[in-house]
C-alpha cells in the first residue's frame, strides 16, 4: 500500500511540474498565436471578398465569425459577406471562411484551419475541390454521396463532407446575424 | 633512483586506476565524439534502428517539411534526454514509463505552443504531424535505452546526434520524393514546367519504395566494407 502511495506521489509531482512549465509557455505564447490567427483571417478575407476595398472589412461583433465587405471607405455599399463555418472533420475541427454576395451564391472560400490526414484530408484546400463550391448557391451545396453536386475527394469522403456541409449549415446562423446586423444598422 | 621513481609512478597510476569504481553495463567507455556520430550512420535511427518510421513516410514529400520535422523532433529528443537522464535516479523503474511519456507530451506540447506563434506556416504543414512527434519511437526508445542509464553529458551527444541522423534520412527520402513526385528540390522547380511527376512517389507506397532502397543501399554498402 505504502509502495503505491509513492509511486502515485512521484507521479503527481512530475505531472504537476509539467503541467506548471505548459501553463508559463502558454501564457506568453497565447497572445501571439490570436495574433497570428487574427492575420490569417485578414488574409482570408482579402481572398474571399476581392471586391472589397483594401482592408474595409467590418466585422458583425466582437466574436468575428461574420464580416461585411465595403467597396470604399465610406462604407455605402456592400461587396460582399464572409462567415466563418465550422465542422467535425475527420481528424481535426475545420474551420471555413466563406465568401458570399446578397444573394447567397458562394464567391470563394479558404481553410483557415485543418488538421487532417496529409495527402488525403488535407486536400481541400486545393483548387481542384475547392472552385466547385464557386458561384454555387449555397443551399444547393451537398457532396454527390448525399445527392449534390461536389465531387468528394477520393480517399477524403468525411473530410469533404465536413466542408460542404458546415458552409451549408453555417449560413443560417449568418443570416440571423446579418438581420440583427442591418437592424443595428437602421437603428443608427 | 630514476627506475624506484618510475616504479612509484606506476604503482602511483594503478593505485589510483584501482580506486575508480567500475559501472555495470559500461565495460567500455565510449568516446564522447561517438556518442555523437554513431547516431549519423552507425546507428542511424531511421535506417539502422528503424524507428519513428510513421511520420518519416508521412512528412517526407517535401524537403522544407523533412527539415522541419527533424528540427522539431531533436529539440523534443534533446530536451527529454536532458530531463530523463536528470531525474534517471529518482524515477522508480515500475513507473518510469508514464514518467518518460509526461515529459515527452509536454515538450511536444511546448513545441507546438512555439512554432504555432512564431513559425505558423511551418506549423500548418507538417499539420497533424507535430502532436505525433510524442509516440515517435525514437524519443521514448532513447530515453528507455540510453538517457535513463547515462549521464547528461552523453545524453545531450546522443540526443543530436540521433537527432541529425533523424533529419539527414529525412531529407534522404525528401529529396527523391519531392524530384520524381513533384519535379522540385526544396520547392524550386528542376525538370521544367513540363515534365510529368511520378504520382506514386507523393503517395505513401513511393514512401515505402524510397525507404526500402536506402535501406538496401547502406546494408550493401556494409557488406562490401567488411570483406
Amino acid at each position: 500500500m505504502g509502495n503505491i502511495l509513492k509511486l502515485s506521489f512521484i507521479l503527481g509531482l512530475i505531472t504537476c511540474i509539467s503541467a506548471g512549465g505548459l501553463s508559463m509557455v502558454n501564457s506568453f505564447t497565447k497572445p501571439l498565436i490570436l495574433e497570428q490567427k487574427r492575420l490569417a483571417t485578414q488574409r482570408a478575407l482579402k481572398i474571399v471578398l476581392p471586391g472589397a476595398a483594401n482592408g474595409v472589412y467590418v466585422p458583425f461583433d466582437e466574436s468575428e465569425l461574420y464580416f461585411a465587405g465595403y467597396k470604399d471607405e465610406a462604407k455605402t455599399e456592400i461587396s460582399g459577406y464572409a462567415y466563418k463555418a465550422f465542422g467535425k472533420g475527420y481528424s481535426s475541427t475545420i474551420e471555413t471562411l466563406v465568401g458570399v454576395n446578397s444573394e447567397g451564391i458562394v464567391q470563394k472560400t479558404e481553410t483557415l484551419f485543418q488538421q487532417e490526414t496529409p495527402g488525403l484530408g488535407t486536400k481541400i484546400e486545393g483548387d481542384r475541390f475547392k472552385t466547385q463550391l464557386f458561384g454555387k448557391p449555397v443551399n444547393t451545396l451537398k457532396v454527390d454521396k448525399d445527392g449534390g453536386p461536389i465531387v468528394s475527394i477520393t480517399g477524403a469522403t468525411i473530410s469533404s463532407r465536413t466542408v460542404v456541409n458546415s458552409i451549408r449549415k453555417d449560413y443560417k446562423k449568418f443570416l440571423l446575424a446579418l438581420k440583427e446586423f442591418n437592424t443595428k444598422n437602421q437603428e443608427q | 633512483m630514476i627506475k624506484s621513481l618510475a616504479n612509484d609512478l606506476y604503482l602511483l597510476k594503478y593505485f589510483i586506476n584501482a580506486g575508480r569504481p567500475q559501472f555495470p553495463g559500461i565495460n567500455k567507455m565510449a568516446s564522447l565524439s561517438s556518442e555523437f556520430i554513431k547516431g549519423l550512420y552507425k546507428d542511424n535511427p531511421v535506417f539502422r534502428l528503424a524507428l519513428g518510421l510513421c511520420p518519416v513516410l508521412a512528412v517526407t514529400t517535401s524537403i522544407e517539411n523533412g527539415i522541419g520535422m527533424g528540427g522539431a523532433a531533436t529539440f523534443v529528443l534533446l530536451m527529454s534526454n536532458i530531463i530523463v537522464s536528470l531525474i534517471k535516479n529518482i524515477v522508480p523503474a515500475k513507473i518510469r514509463i508514464p514518467i518518460f511519456i509526461t515529459i515527452i507530451a509536454t515538450f511536444v506540447t511546448i513545441c507546438e505552443m512555439l512554432m504555432q506563434a512564431y513559425l505558423p506556416d511551418l506549423y500548418k504543414s507538417l499539420g497533424i504531424f507535430v502532436p505525433l512527434i510524442v509516440v515517435n519511437c525514437i524519443i521514448l526508445g532513447r530515453a528507455e535505452a540510453f538517457a535513463s542509464r547515462n549521464n547528461v553529458g552523453r545524453s545531450i551527444l546522443d540526443a543530436l546526434g540521433m537527432g541529425l541522423g533523424f533529419t539527414l534520412a529525412l531529407v534522404a527520402i525528401a529529396s527523391v520524393r519531392e524530384l520524381l513526385g513533384d519535379g522540385r528540390l526544396f520547392g524550386q522547380l528542376i525538370f521544367g514546367e513540363n515534365f510529368q511527376p511520378v504520382l506514386l512517389m507523393i503517395l505513401a507506397p513511393g514512401a515505402f519504395l524510397t525507404m526500402g532502397f536506402i535501406l538496401g543501399l547502406l546494408n550493401w554498402i556494409d557488406i562490401k566494407n567488411k570483406k
